[in-house]
């Protein structure tokens, strides 16, 4: 297996935790003997090469963040430049989260669902997972906890030839949480979060409360 | 006041507003910024419930959200990418109702449109809360717009109701549901 790997987010690949993903995950493929080659679309001096891979090579692996409910608005303007193909090209996704629950995802995933139709293609299913926030802020051993587990799934994507339903499930954890780890989750967000939040605001610089209101709505 | 949106190649929401003018008895301000001009960040504008907005973005400089957070941890509440947006955003969070009319591609909203939802992100906090059974960010302002979409095209309505909804959820507060642009009388009925 040869395939293109597309990193859709908008931000630069250096900041990009879908990035560290794909760090991760494309480890795994080549542990199962897949070869691959990467692109990113965050700056758009790389589309032309990006979509020159995605017309010559026929597996495709786009992973992305999900972006208020559903793909970032500089993914669609990408896939709106691309060509219809035929169905001896498969597409699949990574779609990654920051929110902790499945069932966030579930809009995201319904369109990624649709998408290889409109495209043309045929489909190898979509990986989903939330909670990947901190890759940004997170000491380094604490984003390789986050991260590791994204090479099974590489190897997973060789073995089982694409992403197939279980190995989903059970790799995007619980729907939602139940109700006394909900109630932990809100005292942790109320305490703890909240001053880390304000930590990592300080590390940048920033010189107002993070609740602050730049105007009265 | 009503706020309506418009990023259709055709304007479709130009004859809603007008609609909205000659047969609701409302004041209708058109925003239609020309080419190289802003859209005037002023907060003087009438804010009234008789007063539907109407704004064309087809000059209006909007680009993507980079994703930097800055607007959550390092200028909290303001987004510094430098271009048409932010007065679009300030009018955004003062509306009752927002309405976006858009041109729908794979089923789903254009890209234009998602990149301005994809800017909202000033108008809410990096602190999170449950809401029901799951995780949201605290909004940061007291009082936020209620969202609706009436689209062009073949849009998927179960998929573009499902995001409405969990948009709004979002940014607390709720969806006034999703209209084909064709059957959207019912829509201007709830614009008020
Ligand atoms: C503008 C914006 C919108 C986001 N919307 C959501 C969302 O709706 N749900 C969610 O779970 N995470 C959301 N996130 C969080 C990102 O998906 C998450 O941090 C992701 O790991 C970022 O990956 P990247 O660094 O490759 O862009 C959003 C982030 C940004 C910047």
């Amino acid at each position: 297996m040869h395939a293109v790997i597309i990193n859709g987010s908008p931000r630069v690949s250096k900041h990009s935790n879908t990035e560290r993903i794909i760090d991760s995950f494309a480890e795994g493929l080549a542990l199962s003997g897949a070869s691959y080659e990467r692109y990113a679309i965050s700056d758009k001096d790389n589309w032309d090469s990006a979509r020159e891979a995605y017309i010559k090579n026929t597996e495709i692996i786009i992973a992305l963040p999900l972006y208020v409910e559903c793909v970032p608005g500089i993914l669609l303007e990408f896939l709106e430049t691309l060509p219809v193909k035929d169905e001896t090209t498969r597409i699949s996704f990574i779609l990654q989260g920051g929110f902790a629950e499945a069932k966030q995802l579930e809009c995201g995933k319904a369109f990624l669902d649709k998408l290889p139709g409109y495209l043309g293609v045929s489909y190898g299913g979509t990986l989903i997972k939330g909670d990947n926030f901190g890759i940004r802020v997170l000491k380094e051993s604490e984003v390789q906890k986050i991260i590791t587990p994204y090479r099974n799934m590489g190897k997973a994507f060789v073995d089982e030839d694409g992403f197939k339903p279980e190995t989903v499930k059970k790799f995007a954890g619980p729907e939602i949480f139940s109700l006394p780890i909900r109630l932990m989750l809100q005292l942790m967000f109320m305490t703890l979060a909240r001053k880390n939040y304000r930590d990592i605001a300080k590390g940048w610089g920033c010189k107002v409360p993070i609740d602050y209101r730049p105007w009265s709505a | 006041m009503v706020l309506l949106i418009d990023t259709t190649e055709e304007k479709k929401g130009k004859d809603i507003a007008f609609l909205l003018g000659k047969y609701g008895n409302r004041t209708v301000i058109l925003d239609i910024p020309k080419e190289g001009n802003r859209l005037v960040d002023s907060f003087e504008m009438k804010y009234s419930e008789d007063v539907v907005e109407y704004v064309d973005t087809e000059h209006m400089n909007i680009s993507h959200c980079f994703g930097c957070n800055f607007c959550w941890l390092k200028t909290p509440g303001k987004c510094v990418i430098n271009d048409d947006y932010e007065p679009l955003l300030k009018r955004i969070s003062r509306a009752d109702q927002v309405w976006l009319v858009s041109d729908t591609r794979f089923g789903f909203v254009s890209y234009k449109t998602k990149n301005i939802m994809d800017r909202l992100m000033p108008i809410v906090t990096m602190n999170l809360h449950y809401v029901g059974d799951q995780m949201r960010h605290i909004a940061r302002y007291d009082h936020n717009p209620d969202w609706g979409l009436i689209y062009t095209g073949e849009g998927d309505k179960d998929n573009l109701s499902l995001w409405c909804e969990r948009v709004a959820v979002n940014f607390s507060t709720k969806s006034l549901g999703v209209f084909e642009f064709d059957k959207c009388g019912e829509a201007i009925g709830c614009m008020q």
